[in-house]
């Protein structure tokens, strides 16, 4: 057997792989990343010079970088060690949970456009968009409500003006497509800088907080933000805002697998010739999953000046870049994305531990993370192109009798 | 007797799948041999072995009795093998000569340059040798499809192929290009070149052919002398039961007209008019059949009917009402059924499985999706019954359409919109691909709902179906309704003159390829 016809076994098994296979082969894929991390971290402890009583030993050859503590503070540091005794809720694992909930957000908006055959680059201008809304919003409603009234009409109010201005600006990249073919690759990147641009103009000037030296708005009420539920002292986590996420998985889930419009954006994502002949038109949902995921976005948005920053401050992170891994890694299922979001909140927030614990670089950290994810993901990406490797073989199989057809089951 | 190509116990698995199972064959020289089998009976995949495509997972393939293993095509032609694909392989803008000599080019300056005249003096001689009528000069793109068909048998023998393989080679022909066809296998096989040709088509193997070998399921099961068998008896081998292969039809109990289109213009992509001017009328409880060569404007005729493109001209009447400008979901909404031309693009969403295909062009309806809401459990009750009722192959919903050979793809959508209790039938090509036993079950079905009153628009290729089936018969011939006749006061030669574009009444414009064919156009695809 030839090389070549080895892969493409190889590469066929993987494309008729069933679910619980395929996790299986994802847990193999985060061992042997954390595997070659390790090696990595071993070679450069090699390379880097220390005192011998800093230096760790392995096979009796001493090395400046320890990989186990490394990978130990990677994810149990962003668990905040949870099998070493005196584990709060509010450490180090609400940092984790923070990013998670933003993460979902964002990981769902992407995998909501993508199951509609659309890359949306643009949620982190979305979520910029809505961040800022909700802000100016929040703000202007505020001194009408307060205390615990004020929380329980506020935050779902701020949630919805968040994903208002995040599916407008969602809208518009959308409209341009369907109405004139413009790309939404373009689109979405340019309005990510457009958003940036306008909201750093807005600010700077007429919205900012005349008594801090940075870019920002008066900071929200007390009452406008997520209260900390048993996350005791810490600000900028709320267990009720991850349940929100949770339900907004459950949502899309149901959206897509339940309803008439999401089988619609399902087919049109798929194969857009057949929705059509479904009847499903094609300029409609365009607009609508981009709404919807540019909602999705500015919801992201929300949470992040609701219950992280307190304000809206220029410079808002990468979450929405971020999504569009999270979403591919999910493979754009709703619930997958759940635990991709995880996995990234712990990498996030492992890495802030590991620089903390270790003289690691942060550099190499990175390449840990990057090493994770690319191994994670591969798999996958093996098994798309598996499917096409057998589809190729299989539409070369039938071509008598008209269209090929496939001569699998007889 | 000698053999030319002797295939021994060949062999060849799929994932899952056993595409020739232990298949044995052998063809003599000189000799057509007809390779006939359903559509998925492994008739391509068995040729696509000898030709060096595919590796058999095991099994001999001898070529003048040498036992030969062909690791591509190259091989294969090196070992004077030929194979004329059922989409032809040509460059469009280039000369018949161009494509001819093509990779193969006589060189001269020492191999700087091609040498054009020998190259054209090559191509003359050739088809002066077998008989062939082609302009050496012409572009592809200029001539018509049976002749694209003769330049690839010349590109075959031009590098020295004395086993031609061709796969389907009458499906897109008309009735007198399919004579002329069978005429050049003759002088072929009279020059000692060995023929295999690839059908589903009963008549056209017992026409051509000098033996017959029929495959079924993977299987040889049985090889036949062409002259010794009848139809009924290869029909039987193939499906392996008795087969009814005429359709008994009452006569038509017409009631409203359902659907009507007046001066309708559809153009296509590069602005050309692939419908001019097409008017037309069903009325409930008839079959209206659009015949013609495949390509003069069909496609865009259903797919402007339906909704799916939006005509350039003219209107559009369903049910009474002008319905040119409504979307394709009011239309189906309405009544219209749609069986499309191409079930794997547009049909069915290739990556579901069978019970969300079932819905496709449903999902919106109170019965599926009411309030917006699909109910699952009914939708799967609903692929289920259709599943049952059309004999798809696995019974199994939630298999991927992806993963159904053409024939059971086909089954399945017809059942799909059979069942969706239209006004209008829009059926294009309905039995393509689809097995012997359930063409007979289609046409039944569809016979069934003429007779409930439902209206019905068939386009086919296949002159026996659209004749048969249909009360009024249209042929179309690029773009326009040639005439609307009686398909049973007609016969097939008539019906292949206007196919190929000539009024009988009216010699002025025939062409002269038309004219040729006249006299040779006897016997047919019904043979």
């Amino acid at each position: 057997m030839s090389v070549r016809d080895r892969a493409r076994d190889v590469l066929e098994r993987l494309a008729i792989a069933s679910a619980t296979e395929r996790i299986l082969i994802s847990t193999a894929a985060l061992v042997l990343s954390i595997l070659v991390g390790a090696v990595l971290v071993l070679v450069a402890g090699r390379m880097t010079a220390c005192t011998a009583n800093e230096a760790v030993y392995y096979f009796g050859t001493g090395f400046c970088y320890d990989p186990v503590l490394v990978f130990d503070r990677l994810f149990l540091g962003a668990l905040g060690d949870p099998f070493s005794g005196g584990w709060s809720p509010g450490g180090q694992f609400s940092i984790t949970l923070r990013e998670t909930t933003l993460l979902l957000f964002t990981g769902l908006s992407v995998a909501l456009a993508f199951r509609a055959g659309i890359f949306n680059i643009g949620t982190q201008g979305q979520m910029v968009v809505g961040a800022l809304a909700t802000a100016l919003g929040v703000l202007w409603v505020s001194p009408l409500v307060s205390g615990v009234v004020g929380t329980v009409l506020l935050i779902p109010f701020g949630i919805l003006v968040g994903a208002v201005f995040g599916g407008l600006y969602g809208a518009i990249p959308g409209l341009l497509k369907a109405y004139a073919d413009a790309n939404e690759v373009i689109t979405t990147i340019m309005l990510n800088f457009i958003a940036t641009g306008v909201t750093l103009y807005l600010v700077s000037g007429v919205f900012k907080d005349p008594n801090s030296p940075a870019n920002q708005t008066v900071p929200l009420p007390e009452y406008a933000q997520f209260p900390a539920v048993l996350f005791g002292g810490r600000q900028d986590f709320s267990l009720i805002a991850l349940a929100f996420g949770l339900v907004a998985i459950g949502g899309l889930y149901y959206l897509l697998e339940h309803t008439a419009f999401g089988y619609d954006v399902r087919t049109s994502g798929i194969q857009p010739d057949a929705a059509e002949y479904g009847g499903v038109d094609a300029a409609k949902t365009i607009v609508s999953s981009l709404t919807l995921s540019g909602a999705l976005g500015g919801i992201a948005g929300a949470m992040y000046v609701m219950m992280v920053l307190g304000t809206f401050q220029t410079g808002v992170p990468d979450y929405g870049f971020d999504g569009i891994t999270v979403s591919i890694l999910a493979g754009n299922n709703p619930i997958g994305v759940g635990v991709a979001a995880l996995l990234f909140g712990v990498l996030k927030s492992g890495t802030t531990v590991v620089q903390f614990a270790t003289d690691v670089p942060p550099q190499l950290v990175g390449v840990l993370r990057g090493l994770i994810i690319l191994f994670v993901a591969m798999p996958e990406f093996f098994r798309l192109i598996g499917k096409r490797v057998t589809d190729a073989g299989e539409k070369a199989v039938a071509t008598d009798g008209g269209r090929p057809g496939g001569e699998s089951d007889e | 007797m000698d053999t030319a190509v002797h295939l021994d116990g060949i062999t060849k698995r799929f994932p899952g799948v056993v595409a020739n199972d232990n298949v044995d064959l052998a063809v003599e020289r000189g000799t057509v041999h007809a390779l006939l089998g359903e559509n998925g009976a492994g008739k391509t995949t068995l040729m696509n072995v000898l030709y060096g495509l595919y590796d058999p997972t095991a099994g001999r393939v001898l070529v003048d009795g040498a036992e030969r293993s062909f690791e591509s095509p190259r091989d294969a032609i090196d070992a004077g093998i030929g194979m004329i694909h059922q989409h032809f392989m040509l460059v469009d803008p280039m000369t018949v000569t161009e494509n001819i000599t093509l990779g193969n080019e006589p060189k001269k300056w020492g191999g700087l340059a091609v040498d054009r005249e020998a190259a054209r003096s090559a191509v003359v001689d050739l088809s002066e040798r077998y008989g062939f009528d082609v302009d050496p000069d012409a572009r592809i793109e200029d001539v018509s499809v049976g002749e694209q068909q003769r330049v690839e048998i010349l590109k075959a023998l031009y590098r020295g192929a004395d086993v031609l393989i061709l796969d389907e080679p009458t499906a897109v022909l008309t009735p007198q290009e399919v004579e002329e066809l069978f005429e050049v296998l003759e002088e072929l096989t009279a020059q000692g070149k060995t023929i295999i040709f690839i059908t589903h088509k009963l008549g056209e193997a017992m026409r051509a052919a000098d033996e017959i070998t029929v495959l079924r399921d993977g299987r040889n099961v049985g090889t036949v002398d062409a002259a010794e068998t009848t139809r009924e008896g290869l029909a039987e081998l193939m499906v392996g039961r008795e087969v009814l292969l005429d359709v008994d039809k009452p006569p038509a109990e017409t009631g409203d007209v359902v659907a009507a289109a007046s001066d309708l213009v559809v153009e296509d992509e590069r602005g050309v008019r692939a419908v001019d001017g097409v008017g037309f009328e069903v009325r409930a409880g008839e079959v209206f059949g659009i015949a013609g060569v495949d390509g003069n404007g069909q496609s865009e005729l259903i797919e402007a009917l339906t909704g799916l493109s939006t005509p350039d001209g003219g209107r559009i009447e369903f049910l009474g009402r002008d319905v040119t400008d409504d979307s394709r979901r009011s239309r189906i909404d309405d009544g219209m059924a749609y069986i499309p031309e191409d079930r794997q693009d547009r049909g069915l969403v290739m990556d579901f499985d069978l019970v969300e295909n079932a819905i496709l062009g449903s999902q919106h309806t109170a019965e599926f999706g009411p309030n917006g809401r699909i109910d699952w459990p009914h939708t799967r009750e609903h692929a289920e019954s259709i599943i049952d009722e059309y004999d798809v192959r696995p019974p199994n919903a939630d298999s991927t359409s992806e993963s159904l050979s053409g024939g059971n793809q086909q089954k399945f959508i017809v059942g799909r919109e059979f069942e969706r209790d239209p006004e209008l039938v829009v059926a294009a090509h309905p039995t393509r691909g689809v097995d012997v036993g359930s063409i007979e079950f289609i046409h039944e079905r569809l016979l069934e709902l003429r007779k409930e009153g439902v209206a019905v628009l068939l386009v086919s290729s296949k002159l026996e179906e659209v004749q048969g089936l249909s009360d009024r018969l249209a042929v179309m011939y690029e773009g326009e309704f040639m005439d609307v006749v009686d398909p049973t006061a007609t016969t097939e030669e008539e019906l292949g003159l206007l196919m190929a574009g000539e009024r009988p009444d009216a010699d002025s414009t025939a062409t002269a390829e038309t004219e040729r064919d006249v006299g040779a156009s006897a016997g047919g695809e019904r043979a």
